[in-house]
């Protein structure tokens, strides 16, 4: 900052209170690189010390010090236009000179943090603080990324989605998971009930897709990222055949859905069902489920029944014992596994549910591609 | 650790043996090698890293390229290799590590395969280190092995687990117990059984139709894998009867009902029999076997119950027992309550009722198992016996069957279901309680229904079988009349005079079994057996009535024996021996001669010997028959000279004729001999013809020798002047030598009228004509036969006997 070795300069540190107990929380930098900061949540204050030291003696003139908090949206595709959903600014010492190293405390009181932290591959949610002298030429600037976690609290309607799909005279399958919305650190069960099968299926995999949504209009970009990839059945099933599905969230690098952040992004969450035969061609059917974040305290209490953790699946129906109450009135019945198909395929008929069509891929597709990068 | 992704090879392999060899080579050596980076990372307590190894190497498992016993050996490398996984775990918790994060961890395993052998490793581990959770944690393990649809990794999958588990399923009875109960484990073990054979029985139906072959012996390498869960069940000690009744025996059946594949259906009933107590089945026998008759069709169920039958006879008889279920004191085998054979017959009948595709040979090797069953389980129960045959009857009614070909499967099988109780009662007496036993024996053709009686006769004479009425000699000639007469669906191609000879003789040894404990019901038996027996025909009667006739002759005996009881003995025996008049009269109608001459022969003797009423006039009777065959039927010179010393020798035994019938008899004797047609002949004759002057007996010599030593004389010189005819040197002398020996026996006999002087002769004579004989065999024995009667000769003069007799004189 200082132009031929002669002029004031001063470093600035910023300490957040209680930042020795604060949680921490790992995200993602622009680069890609996982970088760990403190952790906040909405409506929490963010208050702490800034420390100005000179780097030699001698004063330091300035048109101010003033601390900000800022929460922006940066949109890769436009980077120069950054939108603040939220700036306080906090002056710290009026115009006129530093003499010595300088101590400033500063709070934002209960600070309202809509969103929650974001790195994706078109856009960025990130809050930080920043501390900033001002002067004539230039100004000594600080910067202090902050994480913040959104959390919610659950949700008032958490139907189980429940779906029947195919692709005419060739697949009917059933599919079922017990929620619609999941918290991060859940698991999700469900099942797979095959009524007609006229393909010869190899295996089956439920894959997590992440699509993140940037700009509106014709500028528009859609992104999607398969976070993971769970086989959930090997070989072929004949009719009548009950698939457990377990998948458990928390191994996974998940964020909360966020829909229209600000207008300018939105994160989106599908399990895709996919159904590969021998062939390579690949069936699948996608299905929008919500993550959301769940708080520490409660999400113990939850756990904390000692006799049955909440993974184990009963043996009727696939499902967390008590789970199925709450969904709404089935469109067929529930299927038990030792029924005669023959009897399903009525109930099929008599309920006439439409059936969703599924979509079918041919094999040079996105399977076929794995397939090869694998094997290598 | 989301990372391995579907590299699943998609051509379902049909590879040689080398290429076998070498896929597995490969993925062993793939095992090899994680495995060992598993155990130094767990020797490192580097458990994440252990597991992500332990994944790779279960990932070999993902392969479809390998046969069953390939993958086999794949399989038990790696669950080997889990073993030291297992160890360190448990190792672990027990030191306190939280399980439950482990059982969740595992279940990041983004490849199904690998994923389910962790998750059951750990599983394994969870339990063992928390108890309480075994119920829900077997309930998750076997149900989120339904991932896995591919049916040879399915399989092993579930092959594991039940390995896995088979030490610490809950085999107590209380409900309420928290570590579950053993209702619990057959839940388990049934919900693996029914999936396991899903997969198995899906097997059948992938890939093309002409691999069908190799698809079914790879299915057979398998089964054991789907039987295993059937051992477990039998394993389980707290399966109570009751349990096995309610729960675990319905489970298994309606699976293998329902599964409609006959190789597994088969396989499957069998390990059933195999695996469980007989005591249980004793108690289930209606549930099995109404699950037998709902099958498949393809099913052999006849190997099923028999296999059972078998289990249960055995059972049965097994003295050892520990004792049926119910009252400890018990005898062992088969409880009271259980109407084994009942169940059997009543279910039999269903089941052949509801599959009319049933081959008849099948139905009957049915009847044959039921059979043994009644015969081994209620040896004392006749009537079972008979019912079975009774079914048998109705069975072949109802099919219509006409008559069964030789040989073919039916006959085959019938054949057995005859044997049975002819081989298990040992006594045909009893089969001949058997009602239904005759009318079974007509289904057989001519070939069948002869083996049987040959069968049958072998039985009789082996066992020594005496059959004591006449009704039962009725019955047992009618089961074996193929032998007895012809038949007339017999085919006319003529039989091998050898097998036919060694036919008729067991008939005939048959008759000497045809003994009655009273002469006069022995002598109803004899006639009805004649009955029979003429109708045989000429070529069979030569074999059938002389055992008659000679029964009828030793029954004669034994009414001499009982002539002090039985006050009409000698009407009786008189009777007898029209009897035998007849039969042998029957025979000379056949044409035969020598025989029915013997017969008479061996009649007079026996009548010699009785001496009823009248006996004389009949002894004389069959003399003259004897007579008369030999002038009207024999016309053979040998066959003359056999039967004429036949007539004389029995003659000469005789002592019953008076002398007025005494003469004539004699005196033909002498004329048949002399009138012989070769000279030879006639000088045997008439020498022979010698000694019924010289020991023949009569009514008037009162039983002693008559001692005509002028007619011997006579005989004997007429014998010489013959001999002296003979053209043929060599017969000279043979006849000279010959007729020395009957000097030389009158001789020493005491017979004054001959003398040394004779003798000397007779020697001089011979030694005359011997030089002149040529070299040859018989001179050699002629010789032979001379020097030995010489050497006997000069023996009597050097040790002279005691009366008196001596050879002063002899010239040697």
């Amino acid at each position: 900052m200082s132009f031929f070795g002669f002029g004031q300069s001063a470093d600035i540190e910023i300490t957040l209170d209680g930042a020795e107990t604060r949680k921490t929380a790992d995200i993602k930098s622009e680069d890609g690189k996982k970088e760990r900061h403190l952790l906040y949540y909405d409506g929490e204050t963010v208050s702490g010390k800034i420390n100005i030291s000179l780097r030699k003696a001698g004063k330091l003139e300035h048109q101010g010090v003033k601390v900000e908090f800022i929460g922006q949206i940066e949109l890769y595709y436009d980077r120069g236009n950054h939108h603040e959903f939220t700036s306080l600014v906090k002056e710290l010492a009026r115009p006129g000179e530093l003499t010595h190293n300088t101590v400033y405390t500063f709070e934002f009181a209960n600070v309202e943090k809509p969103f929650e932290s974001y790195t994706g591959s078109n856009v960025r949610l990130r809050y930080f603080l920043k501390v900033t002298i001002v002067r004539r030429l230039s100004d000594i600037v600080k910067e202090l990324e902050l994480v913040v976690h959104t959390l919610s609290s659950y949700p008032d309607m958490n139907n189980p989605i429940k779906m029947e799909v195919g692709i005419e005279d060739c697949l009917h399958i059933e599919f079922e998971y017990n929620k619609s919305k999941y918290h991060l650190k859940d698991v999700i069960v469900g099942k797979i009930y095959f009524l007609l099968v006229r393909i010869k299926i190899k295996h089956m995999e439920i894959a997590i897709i992440k699509r993140e949504t940037t700009g509106s209009g014709p500028h528009t970009f859609t992104e999607n990222e398969t976070i993971a990839k769970y086989e959930i059945m090997d070989g072929a099933p004949v009719r009548g055949e009950s698939i457990p599905i377990r998948v458990f969230l928390a191994g996974y690098d998940l964020a909360p859905t966020m829909r229209d952040i600000n207008k300018k992004f939105s994160v989106r969450y599908y399990l895709n069902l996919v159904l590969m035969d021998e062939e390579d061609r690949r069936y699948f059917k996608q299905q929008e489920i919500t993550l959301w974040r769940k708080g520490e305290k409660s999400r113990k209490s939850q756990t904390a029944s000692p006799h049955m953790p909440s993974h184990l699946v009963s043996a009727e129906t696939g499902f967390p014992q008590g789970a199925a109450q709450n969904g709404p009135p089935s469109v067929t019945p529930p299927v038990q596994s030792g029924q005669l198909p023959s009897a399903n395929i009525t109930n099929v008929e008599d309920a006439q549910a439409p059936i969703e069509s599924m979509t079918r891929e041919e094999g040079d597709g996105e399977g076929a591609k794995e397939v090869n990068s694998e094997s290598n | 650790m989301v990372s391995l992704f579907f590299s699943q090879p998609m051509t379902p392999a049909i590879t040689g043996v080398e290429e076998q060899e070498k896929l597995l080579e490969d993925a062993i050596g793939v095992v090899k090698v994680q495995a060992f980076q598993m155990k130094h990372c767990l020797d490192k307590s580097k458990l994440m890293d252990a597991l992500k190894h332990a994944s790779t190497m279960l990932g070999e498992l993902r392969t479809s390229l390998l046969s069953p016993k390939s993958y086999y050996e794949l399989y038990m490398a790696i669950t080997d290799e889990l073993r030291h996984l297992e160890l360190y775990l448990l190792d672990e918790f027990q030191k306190g590590r939280k399980v439950t994060d482990l059982y969740e961890l595992v279940q990041y395993v983004g490849n199904i395969v690998p994923r389910l052998y962790l998750l059951i490793t750990v599983g394994l581990v969870y339990i063992k280190t928390t108890p309480g959770l075994k119920r829900d944690l077997l309930r998750d393990l076997v149900e989120m092995c339904r991932g896995v649809q591919h049916p040879l990794r399915g399989l092993f999958l579930r092959n594991y687990l039940l390995q896995c588990t088979r030490n610490i399923l809950p085999d107590v009875a209380e409900e309420d117990d928290e570590d579950g109960s053993v209702r619990d484990s057959i839940d388990f073990v049934l919900m693996n059984f029914a999936e396991m054979n899903k997969l198995w029985v899906r097997m059948q139906h992938q890939g093309h139709t002409r691999d069908r072959e190799r698809r079914e012996r790879e299915r057979e390498e398998l089964r054991i894998l789907v039987g295993t869960n059937l051992v477990r069940l039998s394993q389980l000690e707290s399966v109570t009867l009751e349990k096995y009744k309610k729960l675990v025996l319905p489970g298994i059946l309606e699976q293998v009902v329902s599964c409609r594949d006959a190789i597994a259906q088969e396989y499957l009933m069998e390990c059933i029999i195999q695996v469980f107590p007989d005591e249980f089945h004793l108690q289930t026998l209606n549930a099995f076997l109404k699950s037998c008759a709902e099958l498949q069709n393809g099913v052999n169920v006849k190997n099923i119950i028999i296999s059972l039958i078998d289990r249960l006879a055995a059972f049965s008889q097994r003295s050892d027992g520990v004792g049926g279920p119910g009252s400890p004191n018990q005898v062992p085998g088969i409880p009271q309550d259980v109407k084994l054979f009942d169940v059997f017959s009543d279910q039999i009948a269903i089941i052949i009722q509801t599959r009319q595709d049933m081959p008849p040979e099948d139905i009957v090797s049915l009847q044959v198992a039921l059979i043994n069953l009644a015969h081994k389980c209620y040896p004392d129960r006749v009537n079972y016996v008979d019912k079975v045959l009774l079914t048998t009857v109705q069975i072949f009614q109802k099919q219509n069957v006409d008559k069964l070909e030789y040989n073919s499967a039916v006959s085959r099988e019938l054949v057995r279901l005859m044997k049975i109780p002819v081989d298990n009662y040992k006594n045909i007496l009893i089969v001949l309680k058997l009602e239904h036993f005759a009318p079974l024996l007509d289904y057989f053709d001519y070939e069948g229904r002869k083996l049987l009686a040959i069968y049958i006769i072998t039985n009789i004479l082996e066992n020594e079988t005496l059959i004591p009425t006449q009704e039962q000699v009725d019955t047992v000639l009618s089961m074996v009349s193929p032998l007895v007469q012809d038949q007339p669906d017999q085919p006319n191609i003529e039989e091998d005079p050898e097998d036919f000879a060694e036919e008729q003789g067991l008939l005939g040894r048959l008759i000497h079994h045809f003994k009655s404990e009273t002469a006069d019901q022995q002598y109803m038996i004899l006639s009805a057996a004649r009955k029979h027996f003429s109708a045989g025909g000429n070529k069979r009667i030569k074999y059938t009535l002389p055992p008659i006739v000679f029964q009828a002759y030793q029954l004669a005996f034994i009414y001499k024996g009982l002539k002090d009881q039985d006050e009409m003995w000698q009407k009786k025996c008189q009777k007898i021996f029209q009897f035998c008049h007849a039969t042998i009269t029957a025979l000379m109608k056949a044409e035969l001669a020598e025989l029915p001459l013997r017969l008479f022969l061996q009649g007079a003797i026996a009548i010699g010997e009785i001496r009823f009423d009248n006996f004389e006039m009949v002894a004389y009777e069959f003399m003259s028959q004897a007579f008369s065959i030999y002038e009207d039927e024999i016309s053979d010179s040998k066959a003359q000279l056999a039967a004429i010393t036949l007539i004389i020798a029995t003659f000469e035994q005789m002592s019953c004729f008076c002398e007025e019938n005494a003469e004539p008899i004699r005196n033909q004797c002498v004329l048949y001999a002399s009138k012989l047609l070769r000279k030879p002949d006639q000088c045997r004759g008439i020498a022979t013809c010698s000694h019924i002057f010289w020991s023949g007996k009569s009514l008037a010599t009162g039983g002693k020798e008559m001692q005509n030593r002028f007619k011997v004389l006579d005989c004997l010189r007429k014998g010489i002047r013959i001999a002296s005819q003979c053209m043929d040197t060599s017969v000279q002398v043979q006849l000279y030598v010959e007729l020395l020996n009957h000097y030389i026996y009158f001789y020493e006999k005491g017979n004054t009228t001959f003398t040394v002087d004779i003798v000397n002769q007779v020697i001089a004579k011979i030694k005359e004509e011997l030089p002149n004989l040529e070299v040859s065999e018989e001179t050699e024995q002629i010789q032979k036969h001379l020097a030995n009667t010489l050497e006997h000769l000069r023996n009597r003069m050097e040790s002279p006997e005691a009366d008196g007799l001596s050879y002063q004189g002899l010239i040697l």
